[in-house]
């Protein structure tokens, strides 16, 4: 299983839309440092290169995380349809749940992948404004981005870590549920919408103040409140499991 | 019946297949012997792609069942596929960034190949890929893709090799190379189904064609002997037949027309007509044009 996931997970680094989401997550940080309305955004003038990696964060949070890993993950079971190589695959001897669990596995994967790119470029584009420490906060911390006082490197990169770490965790579940939708659909497009408008439809489901706390899109932030962590990390594990399990019973008596 | 069912590489019962209320298969049962080429024709929308998926396993059917060596294919027998070599699609898909050698390769590490350099080398060989071998699939003609395809489908030696249109898109070297294969597969034992319009091409070598129209299987063609068969244009023609088919040496006898069709030792066929009084005008060799009844069966369908 862990080659066969390995496989998987190079044919994914292969798909057009993997390569433009790393591209982007590189490229955003670079450009949010040297965004001349960031005083104006966000209300911070940067002070060391470890807030950095925080803005990056919360804009691509946002949205265009969760857009890039909704398209990849539909690509990676889509772009096997679109290309034909789906049928010679299933006509070998394998079980339809390993093929998607593997699949499944590295849309998991992806996330983790996006944020460390992401995390890279962003320490890349703080290099100019220092990543010793420093009196502030990195914004991903306590104190937000003013802190609560003299923040040390090794500090700063572990509340860094900690927050991509679950940020990443975070993004699972909508690559599950893409990968959900490219079993059921056939299709990368159709999956991808479905996967994003399912997020903007939680989005709005915070109008019913019942529903809140068990929606996936209110642990989007997670790695901004540490505090709902057990809760959180627990129902993104259940969504990723759900998704997950239905796209492999989905697939298990799927017509190719 | 059991003992052939039983010794059928493919056996097909009742498989009936349906999108929403439209019927797309409708109870086709047939069976495959090892070594036997079986050919699937019908026009376009009769079901053979349909059924093709449903042998090879990608599609499910709503009734009936496929067996393969005896496993239902589509009950967790998945495992069965590692005697099925198939190409589904014209032509072949294959991962455009990898070359062909690549390809295979990985398609070898999924069927459990041991070792399968040399197999590889084998089938890249007998499908004259040998040249382009380490080139990306995607710099490959449509030709060569299409032999690639019938190199993955025998490259773990399979039991049952299952074809939809072969020679789609191949040039007349690469035709005859394919019929070569197929041929040399069947007489290793082999059990090939494959799906076809070209049924001029492949009546030298078919042992039997099935007839699909409207979703149903609406005749099957036993080749064997099948060319030869004798005219006989007599006067009477009905009653010669009557006498003919009382006949023990004669194996088969139909009325076409005013022509007389039958199968057994001409002679003894010509004197026995002759004792009963029946001229004879004409004898002729009944060359059986596959194509030919195909649309005289498709026309009355």
């Amino acid at each position: 299983m862990l080659r066969f996931t390995g496989w998987e997970i190079v044919k994914m680094l292969h798909l057009r839309s993997v390569r433009l989401g790393l591209a982007a997550a590189f490229v955003l940080p670079i450009i949010w440092t040297l965004a001349p309305g960031l005083k104006k955004v966000y209300g911070l003038v940067l002070v060391s290169g470890w807030q950095v990696p925080s803005l990056a964060l919360l804009a691509g949070m946002e949205f265009l995380y969760p857009f890039l890993i909704a398209m990849a993950a539909a690509e990676v079971l889509g772009a096997e349809v679109s290309m034909g190589t789906l049928k010679p695959l299933l006509l070998r001897p394998l079980s339809r749940t390993r093929f998607i669990g593997a699949k499944l596995l590295a849309a998991l994967f992806y996330p983790l992948l996006v944020l460390a790119v992401s995390l890279a470029a962003s320490l890349l584009a703080g290099l100019p404004h220092g990543l010793g420490g420093f009196f502030g906060g990195t914004g991903l911390g306590a104190g937000g981005f003013a802190g609560v006082g003299f923040l040390t490197a090794g500090g700063a990169l572990a509340e860094t870590v900690k927050a991509y770490l679950l940020a990443a965790l975070t993004l699972m579940p909508i690559a599950a549920l893409s990968l959900m939708f490219a079993v059921w659909f056939s299709n990368t497009t159709a999956a991808a919408l479905g996967a994003i408008a399912t997020v903007l439809l939680m989005r709005l489901l915070v109008a019913f103040p019942a529903l809140e706390p068990l929606l996936l899109t209110s642990y989007l932030n997670l790695y901004l409140h540490p505090k709902d962590l057990a809760m959180g990390l627990s129902l993104l594990f259940i969504y990723t499991l759900g998704f997950g399990l239905l796209a492999v019973m989905l697939f298990e008596r799927k017509d190719v | 019946m059991l003992d052939e069912q039983s010794e059928a590489n493919l056996l097909l019962e009742n498989v009936g297949k349906s999108y929403g209320r439209k019927p797309v298969l409708e109870r086709v049962s047939f069976q495959i012997a090892p070594g036997e080429v079986y050919a699937l024709a019908g026009p376009n929308g009769s079901g053979k792609t349909t059924l093709i998926r449903l042998v090879t396993g990608l599609a499910f059917p709503n009734s009936g069942r496929v067996l393969m060596l005896g496993e239902n294919i589509h009950e967790g027998g998945f495992a069965v596929r590692k005697h099925l070599g198939a190409v589904v699609e014209a032509p072949a898909a294959f991962y455009p960034y990898l070359s062909g050698r690549a390809n295979l390769e990985r398609l070898a590490w999924l069927s459990g190949l041991h070792s399968p350099a040399e197999r590889i080398r084998d089938v890249l060989f007998m499908l004259e890929l040998v040249a382009v071998a380490d080139q990306p699939v995607s710099a490959y003609s449509l030709g060569q893709r299409q032999r690639l395809g019938l190199a993955a489908a025998i490259l773990s030696k399979p039991k049952v090799l299952v074809l939809d249109e072969p020679t789609s898109g191949l040039d007349p070297d690469g035709i005859q190379k394919v019929h070569e294969i197929l041929k040399e597969q069947a007489a290793s034992g082999v059990s090939v189904l494959l799906s076809t319009h070209h049924l001029r091409e492949v009546s030298a070598y078919t042992d039997r064609v099935g007839i699909l129209g409207g979703g149903r299987l609406i005749d099957e063609v036993v080749m064997e002997g099948a060319s030869e068969r004798t005219r006989l244009r007599v006067s009477e023609p009905e009653r010669a037949l009557a006498v003919l088919q009382t006949l023990p040496f004669v194996e088969s006898a139909e009325l076409k027309g005013e022509v007389i069709v039958a199968q057994g030792p001409v002679s003894r066929m010509i004197k026995t007509l002759i004792e009963d009084g029946h001229e004879v005008y004409e004898v002729s060799a009944d060359y059986f044009d596959l194509y030919e009844y195909y649309r005289e069966r498709i026309k009355h369908a």
